[in-house]
């Protein structure tokens, strides 16, 4: 972990010059409380930002796979079509880990197979800057492997009493901090610091799966005749927010809007969600997933199990956000711990 | 790291733009299909197998997944479509000369070379005839196949799509026998849906290879009818049909528990398809 990463130390001022140099050349996200709740959003001057320790609502994935975007504009009259790639320099800042490593499942996502231009030209263009987080009673990335990350972001922030412990990951992020943060070497001191918030972090973990990750793909494919679908299903919405807050969900819809003068439009496609009841719904309406039960044993095999064979991982990073999120408080790590549970019954 | 520095010059073209295709033949064999037969501009969409699909598109309307009803290297692209749909209902209105868009072709289709030799039966239900054309235009060019027999089941006489065709199959050697679901006048062939046709068949289940093309409904009883025959899983083949909205193995519509049908599919061996509970 430690060859690539480089630890350096910057002052509160040096974060403030880095992000105005940020501005300076591109758009900037961060993380601000946004009526009290920890949210990202664009920011203008490097006071806005509060690196918030606990987790957004709403992940971070808008700034790099948006709700909704152009792939195409079309001309009817002159039966024409031209691609659209929407991708301008930007940064965000206040990734947690687990952010971070959701942000590298979507690299795998839309670079596997035939090249996703539109995401793939944005995440060309995005600077990532990650921080420290302290989980809340609905983080486990512990239980999924590891709480912190060596590699997908370009800096890693530590925030200590004063300054910070910058860690680089790319050139990119180290020419950032030798141009604007004029950072120096830590003080065994200030690392000495950084091993306690780290300890501290480990430390504070409440939910937790009972079973090591290696072990969720198989646990999953047990479970395909658990009635815990069917209580789950029983009280699911259908609402979607699953979905929408996770990082790594990416599915989606695409369809043609066309402007009044009936003639030009574009092709969007905007975030769709498995937890809906039209999505695996074909033409002559025969529905291949019913029920809500069987709509969100899709979803959860999706994190646990489906995309592993495909992508070499989980798909869920432990972040919580869909069991925040849920108004009937359907649990994703209580979920899993009633399946592991099962499992060991059988 | 970028995953490339500088996107407006060296990245690859969209994958969602669709290629240009001039219509140059459009016919209404039946009250719900119309017939297209394509020119495309660009002529490396030409290289398809049977047992693949399009993703045909109008501006304005958006694009639906078509599977492909010529044979292949036929220097044009034929699409049998249905009415459904917002999109399928516009492309009705399409005439010879008008532009249709297209990306593609898509998925895996059938592996005519590795099926030769072997007695091959084709079951096909409604608009299922549509792909299932494609794949025995490609298996009557080839030659070398053994025992050739074509089931084919529509709702009605009015509905029977390629009526015109099959006179020129059976020279070819193909044993074609229709069915329609209830009787009709004037109708003096088999009456009943495609499964009705089964049992009768004299198959040699060593040698035998059973493709199902039809809608979601009929696989379960093909199958059962085709088990009952000794026909192993192995030796049926059968293709998916799914809601698309990439063709790219990205959008996530068409995933059953592990595989993307527009990616591993459409075509399955049923054997693929053991662990898959949701794929039938």
């Amino acid at each position: 972990m430690e060859e690539n990463a480089q630890y350096l130390y910057i002052t509160d001022r040096g974060f403030k010059a880095l992000v105005k140099g940020l501005l300076k050349e591109r758009r900037v996200y961060g993380t601000v409380r946004k009526d009290g709740f920890p949210a990202f959003k664009e920011i203008s001057g490097a006071e806005e930002i509060e690196l918030v320790q606990t987790p957004t609502h709403l992940s971070a994935k808008e700034f790099l796979f948006p709700q909704r975007e152009v792939l195409l504009k079309f001309d009817i009259k002159d039966n024409t079509h031209e691609a659209v790639v929407e991708a301008g320099d930007q940064a965000i800042i206040g990734l947690h880990p687990c952010d971070i490593r959701a942000i590298g499942l979507m690299d795998r996502v839309f670079s596997c197979g035939a090249q996703d231009v539109n995401y793939l030209a944005r995440r060309g263009r995005t600077i990532l800057i990650g921080s420290d987080c302290m989980p809340d009673r609905y983080c486990f990335c512990k239980s999924l492997g590891d709480t912190d990350v060596d590699s997908g972001f370009d800096i890693f922030l530590h925030r200590l009493k004063t300054g910070f412990i910058a860690r680089t990951g790319t050139e990119v992020g180290a020419d950032l901090i030798r141009k604007f943060a004029g950072p120096r070497m830590p003080s065994p001191r200030e690392l000495t610091e950084l091993e306690g918030l780290r300890t501290r972090r480990e430390g504070s973990f409440t939910a937790t799966l009972e079973a090591p990750p290696e072990a969720l793909p198989g646990i999953y494919a047990m479970s395909d005749e658990s009635p815990v679908w069917e209580r789950i299903g029983s009280i699911c919405y259908g609402c979607g927010s699953c979905n929408n807050v996770c990082p790594t969900c990416y599915c989606f819809d695409v369809r043609d809007e066309v402007r009044a003068n009936l003639n030009d439009g574009e092709r969007v496609r905007t975030w769709d969600g498995c937890t809906l009841d039209d999505f695996a719904r074909v033409s002559g309406g025969h529905d291949f997933r019913k029920t809500r039960a069987a709509r969100l044993k899709h979803r959860f095999n999706r994190k646990f199990r489906y995309l592993s064979g495909r992508f070499d991982s989980l798909f869920c990073v432990g972040c919580g956000r869909c069991s925040r999120a849920c108004l009937v408080r359907i649990n994703i790590a209580e979920v899993t711990n009633e399946l592991i549970r099962e499992s060991y019954k059988k | 790291m970028s995953l490339y520095a500088n996107p407006t010059k060296s990245s690859p073209p969209s994958p969602y733009l669709p290629s240009a295709c001039r219509i140059e033949e459009a016919l209404r064999p039946t009250a719900k299909e119309k017939f297209f037969r394509l020119a495309p501009h660009d002529p490396h969409i030409l290289n398809y197998s049977p047992g693949q699909f399009f993703m045909v598109g109008l501006p304005g309307y958006g694009e639906a997944p078509i599977s492909i009803t010529s044979g292949p290297d036929e220097g044009c692209i034929e699409l049998c479509i249905r009415a459904v749909g917002n999109v399928t209902n516009a492309i009705h209105r399409l005439e010879k000369g008008d532009t249709l868009w297209v990306r593609g072709p898509f998925g895996r289709g059938f592996d005519v070379e590795g099926m030769a030799g072997k007695d091959l039966v084709f079951v096909a239900g409604g608009i299922g005839i549509a792909p299932m054309r494609s794949l025995v235009k490609a298996v009557i060019k080839r030659g070398g196949f053994g025992r050739l027999t074509l089931l084919y089941g529509a709702k009605g006489p009015e509905e029977i799509l390629y009526g015109d065709e099959f006179e020129g199959w059976r020279a070819k050697g193909v044993d074609v026998r229709i069915t329609i679901d209830r009787p009709s006048p004037g109708w003096k062939g088999y009456v009943g849906v495609v499964t009705t046709l089964i049992p009768p068949l004299d198959i040699d289940e060593g040698r035998t290879l059973a493709v199902v093309l039809g809608p979601p409904v009929l696989y379960k009883f093909v199958i059962w009818g085709l088990r009952h025959k000794g026909i192993k899983d192995d030796d049926m083949l059968l293709s998916l049909e799914r809601r698309m909205k990439c063709g790219l193995g990205k959008c996530g519509h068409c995933q059953i528990n592990c595989v993307y049908v527009c990616q591993e599919g459409p075509v399955f061996r049923l054997s693929e398809l053991k662990g898959l509970p949701e794929a039938i």
